[in-house]
């Protein structure tokens, strides 16, 4: 398990991290989401040592990290980059020889990614004469070719295209049915709901909700009820509950134990109930929730 | 996983990516092709080289060219003479390069383009000596008379220094043409280090090596990949001087000797100024990440090296000078004046050997200086990052 514990940073007057505390577990997809600045990217490179925290520890398996432990995780950091010049082939068995790997594991490694990704036959191209969807797969490639325990991605499914972001994901899906614990962080909350089992989100460089994705909407206080009525959403103002308005949908916002029989059978009196759901909180809801924003 | 090995693959690849490009292999075979071709042109130039002809025309005293050459055999040049029936063909011969001076009887010295002022004394002094000895005959003065007469001063020659030798001249040239080497080695090959450092730095790749390597390694794995580059290059250029300098061939010279001490001490000054250099340009690369900054930070190591090339030419003339010898010990410009110095002189050991341990000393210290530098300087990218930032980074 990657533990992250009481981790603190201080960037002159700015705060990244305040206290920041939560676990990664073996087989298991963790995104990570928070407002930009929370804290994220600063937190992944304390795993790396690229960045010194103040005060709190990342641990593997209750032990601090070492060098060889690190040499086991992978990272795809959120500024993209590798050599645009060299071939993406040598490239990917650069990085795996780094890892540890001796050159023929190397040499296989690489040849195995190039072949995942459908890029097998362009091992000898360089990496700025592929196409941007191209670039990320190898990006990826490198993080991932020494079959890590761990793995830190940042931001991974920027900039993918639809077709890509599945490919990712499928990825991800693959790499946690193995074992290998992966930590992601990610703007686009559908996609994190997808593929995640688990969810932290920070904010001013502490964990403001932490959980399985499933739990958390189970345990959330609220419900959002939707009626449409003669095909029509309904939009009768009811005594003491609130409404959400957006794209010509209204929602109300319940308590989870709410009866909503006594309003379905209001609603009736307007015509036929043609759509009626009751349901918890989404990601992005949670998520608005939980950094108040 | 050993921090050798990581090491070592960092150097590597800087090594064979650097190497493989067009622009160095060009400008590599460029170079030795042109070093190579110098011995067969100075073979050419030696062997055009012979006896220095002086043509003689129309009515010139008796004995005129025998009494030329015993004053050449005095003043210990090379001469020959011919003989021509008319002006014509004297010049003809002056044009086409067969006489370098023409005596025209007792009236003028013809010289293609330049007067030479040591032939026409040469030829004015052997036709005087001539007209001496006829004038002398006719005063009665026996043939053997005539010649003892003739016979020039017999000086023998001594300076109060010890003559400089052809093969003191040759060791400066060594020596110069190595001190040119080790300045464009040491300048080209640490802008390498700096530009490899500042690309990754633009590209983003390095904050996905530091994720596997320590930042100090980083830095070790280019200077020696990049050095090692530089190496083959010197290598490859003192080998084809040395082929070259063995096929002219030289009375009293061995060009080879000379050749191979003044590359083995380029390849040790080279290594040592070289890991001086690089590490101060590597560090130099970490605070910018963009061409347009490479400029301006470059110019620090340059203004550090030019003087140091200046001081070795002064060397080559003066090597035992106080300016000098005090320069040999300075680490920015030792590799270059001390380079210098122990070609064209007898340097004591202890001079060496303190130089030696200066730059080592020097170069560690900036290694650990610009370890940390670096590491505060090489994930900050956009504008360039000050050295105070940099190093108050690497603490955080």
């Amino acid at each position: 398990m990657l533990e992250f514990s009481e981790l603190k940073k201080q960037f002159g007057d700015v705060t990244a991290l305040d206290g920041l505390s939560f676990q990664v577990h073996p087989g298991r997809i963790l995104g990570f989401l928070g407002p930009n600045g929370a804290g994220k990217t600063t937190a992944m490179r304390c795993v790396f040592d690229l960045v010194l925290p103040d005060a709190g520890r990342v641990s593997w398996n209750g032990k601090p990290l070492d060098v060889a432990t690190q040499l086991r995780f992978g990272y795809m950091p959120e500024e993209r980059g590798l050599y645009p010049k060299m071939k993406i082939g040598e490239q990917i068995a650069y990085f795996a020889r780094l890892s540890g790997l001796s050159r023929s594991d190397a040499g296989r490694a690489a040849a195995a990614w190039l072949d995942r990704f459908e890029l097998g036959d362009r091992a000898d191209a360089k990496l700025e004469e592929l196409s941007h969807g191209n670039q990320q797969r190898v990006q990826l490639a490198a993080a991932l070719v020494h079959e890590p325990m761990v793995a830190i991605l940042d931001e991974p499914f920027a900039g993918l295209d639809p077709i890509g972001m599945e490919t990712m994901a499928d990825v991800l899906r693959d790499l946690a049915s193995r074992g290998v614990a992966i930590l992601f962080s990610s703007h686009q909350l559908d996609l994190v709901a997808d593929v995640c089992q688990d969810v932290v989100i920070i904010d001013h460089g502490r964990t403001v909700l932490s959980g399985e994705v499933t739990e958390l909407r189970r345990l959330a206080p609220i419900r959002f009820l939707e009626i449409e009525v003669n095909g029509r959403p309904w939009t009768t103002e009811l005594d003491g509950i609130q409404v959400v308005d957006a794209n010509d949908r209204r929602r109300y916002v319940l308590d989870r134990n709410a009866a909503i029989e006594d309003i379905l059978r209001y609603a009736r009196q307007d015509g036929e109930v043609t759509r009626f759901s009751f349901e918890p909180p989404n990601l992005t809801d949670l998520f608005r929730e939980a950094v108040g924003r | 996983m050993n921090r050798t090995r990581q090491t070592f693959e960092l150097a590597r690849r800087d090594f064979v990516q650097r190497a493989r490009s067009k622009a160095f292999l060009t400008a590599m075979l460029l170079t030795v092709g042109i070093v190579v071709m110098i011995g067969p042109i100075l073979s050419m130039i030696d062997q055009d080289s012979g006896p220095t002809y002086v043509g003689l025309v129309g009515e010139l005293p008796p004995g005129t060219g025998d009494s030329i050459l015993l004053q050449a055999g005095a003043l210990d040049m090379d001469v020959a003479v011919m003989s021509f029936t008319d002006m014509e063909l004297a010049e003809q011969a002056i044009a086409d390069g067969e006489i370098s001076v023409a005596v025209n009887s007792l009236d003028e010295l013809v010289f293609r383009e330049n007067v030479q002022p040591r032939l026409a004394a040469l030829a004015i002094g052997g036709v005087a000596a001539a007209q001496r000895g006829v004038i002398a005959a006719e005063m009665g003065l026996s043939p053997s008379e005539v010649d003892s007469l003739l016979l020039p001063v017999d000086f023998s020659q001594r300076t109060l220094e010890p003559a400089e030798t052809d093969e003191d001249q040759a060791r400066q040239a060594g020596a110069l043409a190595g001190l040119l080497l080790l300045y464009m080695s040491l300048l080209m090959f640490g802008q390498f280090v700096m530009m490899g450092i500042m690309e990754e730095k633009q590209t983003r790749v390095v904050e996905v090596v530091l994720s596997r390597v320590r930042p100090t390694q980083i830095l070790v794995g280019k200077v020696v990949g990049i050095g090692l580059l530089g190496l083959i290059q010197i290598l490859a250029l003192g080998a084809s001087a040395i082929f070259t300098l063995s096929i002219v061939d030289i009375a009293d010279i061995n060009i080879t000797d000379i050749g191979i001490k003044v590359f083995g001490i380029l390849v040790l000054w080279y290594l040592l100024g070289y890991m001086f250099y690089s590490f101060l340009y590597g560090t130099l690369g970490a605070t910018i990440s963009r061409q347009e900054d490479m400029q301006g930070v470059a110019m620090l190591p340059v203004l550090l090296i030019l003087p140091g090339f200046f001081l070795g030419q002064m060397a080559l003339v003066n090597p035992d000078t106080l300016l000098v010898r005090i320069a040999s010990f300075i680490p920015v410009w030792s590799p270059m004046v001390m380079g210098v110095r122990v070609t064209v002189s007898t340097v004591p050991t202890w001079e060496l050997a303190v130089s030696i341990l200066l730059i080592l000393l020097t170069t560690y210290a900036l290694l650990r200086l610009g370890g940390r530098i670096y590491r505060g300087a090489i994930l900050h990218s956009g504008a360039k990052v000050k050295l105070r930032t940099a190093w108050r980074s690497a603490a955080q």
